[in-house]
């Protein structure tokens, strides 16, 4: 095991806001409000980031090297003010990933367990 | 109408300082986004709702997760310069630590409840108009008509002898009236307290016992009541058990219904009782004192002579149990504040010093963009682990502080005892630390408020001073200088007064001595007269042990709170000598204390009951007489015989209530001519006296198991017993003293070393101008010393208003003199002359060719 894998180790498992903000990132640059809206759309209103927790994350995120900060640009949809802009590194792809894999086998064991058959 | 978007920007003025900085601006316009979206009052209050959530959730969160940081960062930061760090911690530590002990003193004596009903209408009666000899209904009758008592009751306290079945013991008894409990609303565990009637003779063969006792002689066993006990060999009832917390008047043991009754238990000598009582509702204190001391004039007009400070007095039941420490523990308190003062002086110091040290750091954070809030929270977040530190290793002293206490100056009720864990006192120490901290967080940010960023840069690189700062920092050493110097000089003249004490030629030598006592009362031997069969038997007993070298017995040893007997003795001159202390001695006794015998000689076994009995007075008696030494072999006449007695000896005096009080004239007739119902014995033995303790007792107790043998020490430990108060009070202002010595010190160097590194581009300016480092060095020394003058002076006269409360710390204590005054400034002085010159010493050091090329 090398040592960014003990690093991916220790930061998962993910919070839900995180997985899905990490998520977001994976498709291109987002500024903190896009990333808030996306989510409650994505979740269908379940997941509501309150700005606090928002940012908390984010400012988590970037400590921890799973996003950066891109640069400070007006947001093109919304108005002229200039937003933040965050990306996500490589380490936070691979940490991503490395969730999807420990839910995929969670799901995996479950069905095992509970007699579900597989949908394909 | 409030504005909303106002509204939360001020809520997010809760965020902690780093985070805010970051996301103020995003978190303020996407709430303004969530705004403009929310079209009706629902969706407003909605959005609100959740706001207010996500603060609530949020920012502790990241309050907790920057001070994690900034205390991590702390903790470099003095890791950098652990020095400064330990000797500010240790000092706010000593110094919160002893004001928090001293407090729960303060606290249990003068601010915890007292455990009875109403405890604010408790007065006592001092020399109370109503005589014991009235008895009963004399009693009743005076308190029936009392125009300003509810009720009142009376009692005595005496040791007895408390035989339950097994070994003997001594305990303290409370002989009172029968309402006793009623009055002080007191209640019992189990059973019940004494009946109306039964403080009347026949009826009050009755008594109470506390838990302690209940505990630990019956085992908590409630079939304790209906059971006898035998007090002084009087059978009586128990009836109750005390509550837990009961121990009024202090000490007590057994509770018995006998105050008024002079056959039941026999009261020998003097018979005091003290009075306590309710006052009626609705009248005041002030107003029953002038009802009280009128009635009292009125009964006995001779009580009020002029200055005498005896005369009847009502008391509040909180000043009469506190009077005998409360004095020395405002005097300590104070004493407390000072160093406590001295030490926050320091501390406020070293947080100035290491903030201006880190000028030009903080300066740069500024400049790269570190928001003032930022560095003011960074600032407040070191002062806080400083002095929050200081406060738990606080409570360690406080706690040791309060064992001490408790050893030395011990309270007078079970419930009063000292702790920490008293809310009082735990608000205390956090206040103290809040207060602390908050001070030395709010004065860095202050400094940092006066930080801007362009010319702080450009001034740390010219090295220009700055005044305000200095001036600071100055009226702080002054301060200091001015406290410790009070202190020093209170030290001194404690710590003088204290060797006098332990000089002082006791009349005795305490070394090697096991004193043990035994009481008769009650046993076969008072009842059969065979005391001086048994007490002759101890005496050899004590004698044969191997390693005892002598014994003899006395009736009242020194150093013991014994109500002393005195009176006027008459000497066949025709000279009278006053109040002389009437005491028994057992032969031996003399050559045992090592008493020098000045003339004649010591009692022989058998001549007690000579026709005409010896008798053997002190050198104090002797000088009285007008006979000096040659009184051997006259004659003289006791009160309460008209038999002559004759004077066979003249022994040193022996000063019986301890160094600080001169002795008596003392008579010390033959045991063996009217033997005491208690005597106490001495033996001197070879070596370690403590060893011998266990082996006298022994020897002793195996003569009769129901005759009590109590209070064994050493004579050594009833000396450092006496001397207790004089000790703490002195080796805890000592202590006190060094401290803020130490504090002053620290101080002192500070602030020369710290006028150095500000000015060091100016010194080496001078020096390459021409001055030689000997002159800038005097001239650094020369302002170092402005402020430890001013302060010299102020603490004299700090000294001069301090020095008669030392007075009453213990008798002996002397107010200071203008010989300490000045050894105490000439030692601060030169102290804080070679703290300056150390400091000053990197002077030699400076290159003025740097200096220049800076330039």
């Amino acid at each position: 095991m090398t040592r960014n894998d003990d690093m991916i180790e220790q930061i998962l498992p993910l919070s839900l806001p995180v997985f899905h903000m990490l998520l977001s990132l994976t498709e291109g640059e987002r500024h903190g409000y896009a990333l808030k809206r996306e989510i409650m759309q994505r979740t269908d209103k379940r997941v509501n980031l309150g700005s606090g927790a928002l940012y908390g994350a984010i400012n988590k995120m970037l400590e921890q090297g799973l996003i950066v900060e891109s640069d400070e640009r007006p947001d093109p949809h919304l108005d002229d003010e200039r937003r933040r802009y965050y990306r996500i590194t490589s380490l936070g792809r691979r940490v991503v990933q490395a969730e999807v894999a420990r839910l995929r086998a969670l799901v995996q064991l479950a069905e095992v367990h509970l007699g579900i058959p597989d949908p394909a | 109408m409030i504005d909303p978007t106002k509204l939360y920007r001020k809520l997010l003025k809760l965020y902690p300082a780093s985070f805010r900085e970051e996301y103020e601006a995003p978190m303020d316009r996407d709430f303004r986004d969530d705004q403009r979206e929310a079209h009706s009052w629902n969706e407003h209050a909605r959005l609100w709702i959740h706001a207010l959530c996500d603060f609530a959730i949020s920012a502790p969160r990241e309050l907790v997760r920057e001070l994690g940081q900034d205390l991590h960062f702390a903790v470099r930061v003095y890791r950098r310069r652990p020095l400064g760090a330990v000797l500010a911690i240790s000092a706010l530590a000593l110094a919160i630590g002893v004001s928090t002990g001293v407090f729960s003193v303060a606290s249990a004596l003068l601010l915890r409840s007292l455990p009875f009903t109403d405890a604010g209408r408790l007065v006592e009666l001092r020399l109370s108009p109503f005589s014991a000899m009235s008895g009963r209904a004399g009693f009743t009758a005076w308190r029936d008509h009392s125009t300003y008592l509810e009720s009142a009751a009376a009692f005595s306290t005496s040791e007895m002898n408390l035989n339950s079945g097994r070994d003997a013991l001594r305990v303290r008894v409370a002989e009172t009236s029968a309402n006793f409990f009623a009055l002080l609303g007191a209640r019992t565990n189990v059973g019940r307290t004494f009946a109306p009637e039964e403080d009347k003779p026949g009826q009050n063969h009755v008594a109470l016992i506390s838990h302690r006792l209940w505990q630990q002689s019956y085992g908590r066993d409630t079939a304790v009541l209906g059971t006898t006990l035998h007090l002084d060999g009087v059978a009586l009832t128990i009836v109750g058990v005390a509550e837990p917390s009961f121990d009024y008047p202090g000490n007590v043991d057994i509770w018995i219904p006998t105050v008024f009754d002079f056959e039941t238990i026999p009261k020998r000598g003097a018979f005091l009782f003290q009075t306590i009582g309710r006052l009626q509702p609705g009248i005041s204190m002030t107003q029953a004192r002038q009802q009280f001391e009128a009635e009292a004039r009125h009964v006995s007009p001779d009580s009020f002579r002029s200055g005498d400070h005896e005369g009847p007095e009502l008391v509040g039941f909180r000043d009469q149990i506190t009077s005998q420490v409360r004095q020395s523990v405002l005097i300590l308190s104070a004493v407390v504040l000072l160093v406590l003062l001295t030490a926050c002086a320091n501390v406020a110091q070293l947080l100035l010093s290491r903030t201006a040290e880190r000028q030009q750091e903080l300066a740069l954070r500024t400049a790269l963009g570190a928001s003032r809030s930022r560095l003011v929270q960074q600032l407040t977040i070191e002062a806080t682990a400083l002095t929050l530190t200081g406060s738990t290793l606080g409570l360690i002293v406080a706690f040791f502080v309060c064992q001490i206490a408790s050893a030395v100056l011990p309270a007078q009720l079970m419930t009063q005892d000292y702790t920490l864990l008293d809310w009082r006192v735990l608000c205390f120490a956090i206040t103290l630390a809040l207060l602390v901290g908050g001070i030395f967080g709010v004065m860095p940010a202050w400094l940092i408020g006066r930080l801007q960023p362009s010319t702080q840069l450009a001034r740390v690189h010219s090295g220009a001073s700055e005044p305000a700062t200095q001036r600071l920092r100055s009226i702080l050493v002054g301060l200091q200088v001015a406290l410790t110097l009070t202190l020093v000089v209170s030290s001194l003249t404690l710590g003088s007064a204290f060797l006098h004490l332990l000089g002082t030629d006791l009349g005795f030598r305490p070394a090697n001595v096991i004193t043990l006592n035994v009481s008769l009362q009650g046993t076969r031997y008072q009842k059969g007269s065979a005391e001086w069969q048994y007490y002759s038997s101890v005496l050899d007993r004590l004698r044969s042990l191997p390693g005892v070298e002598s014994a003899g017995a006395v009736n009242y040893l020194p150093l013991t709170n014994n109500m002393l007997m005195a009176g006027t003795i008459k000497v066949d001159s025709g000279q009278q000598v006053q109040t002389v202390v009437l005491n028994g001695a057992m032969p031996g006794y003399f050559k045992t204390m090592g008493t020098g015998i000045v003339a004649g000689r010591e009692f022989a076994m058998a001549e007690g009951n000579a026709p005409e009995p010896p008798v053997i007075v002190n050198e104090a008696f002797a000088r009285q007489s007008g006979l000096g030494a040659s009184i051997v072999g006259r004659r003289i006449i006791a009160p309460w015989t008209p038999r002559p007695y004759l004077v066979s000896g003249v022994v040193a005096t022996a000063r019986m209530a301890g160094p600080e009080y001169d002795g008596s004239p003392q008579a010390y007739w033959p045991v063996e001519e009217e033997p005491p119902p208690a005597l106490t014995f001495v033996a001197k033995v070879h070596g370690d006296s403590s060893k011998y303790m266990a082996i006298c007792r022994d020897a002793v107790a195996g003569l009769d198991r129901s005759v009590p043998v109590y209070e064994v020490k050493t004579l050594d430990q009833r000396l450092s017993e006496t001397l207790g108060r004089p000790k703490f009070y002195t080796t805890s202002v000592l202590f006190l003293g060094c401290l803020a010595l130490l504090l002053a010190v620290i101080g002192v160097y500070g602030t020369s070393s710290r006028a150095i590194t500000q000015r060091e581009h100016e010194l080496g300016v001078r020096m390459a101008l021409g001055a030689s480092a000997r002159r800038v060095r005097l001239m650094i020394l020369r302002e170092s010393f402005v402020p430890v003058g001013m302060g010299v002076v102020a603490g004299v006269g700090g000294a001069v208003m301090s020095g008669p409360l030392l007075q009453h710390l213990f008798v002996g204590a002397k107010a200071l003199s203008v010989q300490t005054c000045i050894m105490a400034s000439i030692l601060l002085l030169v102290t804080a002359m070679i703290a300056a010159w150390y400091a000053t010493a990197r002077i030699l050091a400076i290159d003025p060719i740097n200096a220049i090329r800076a330039e």
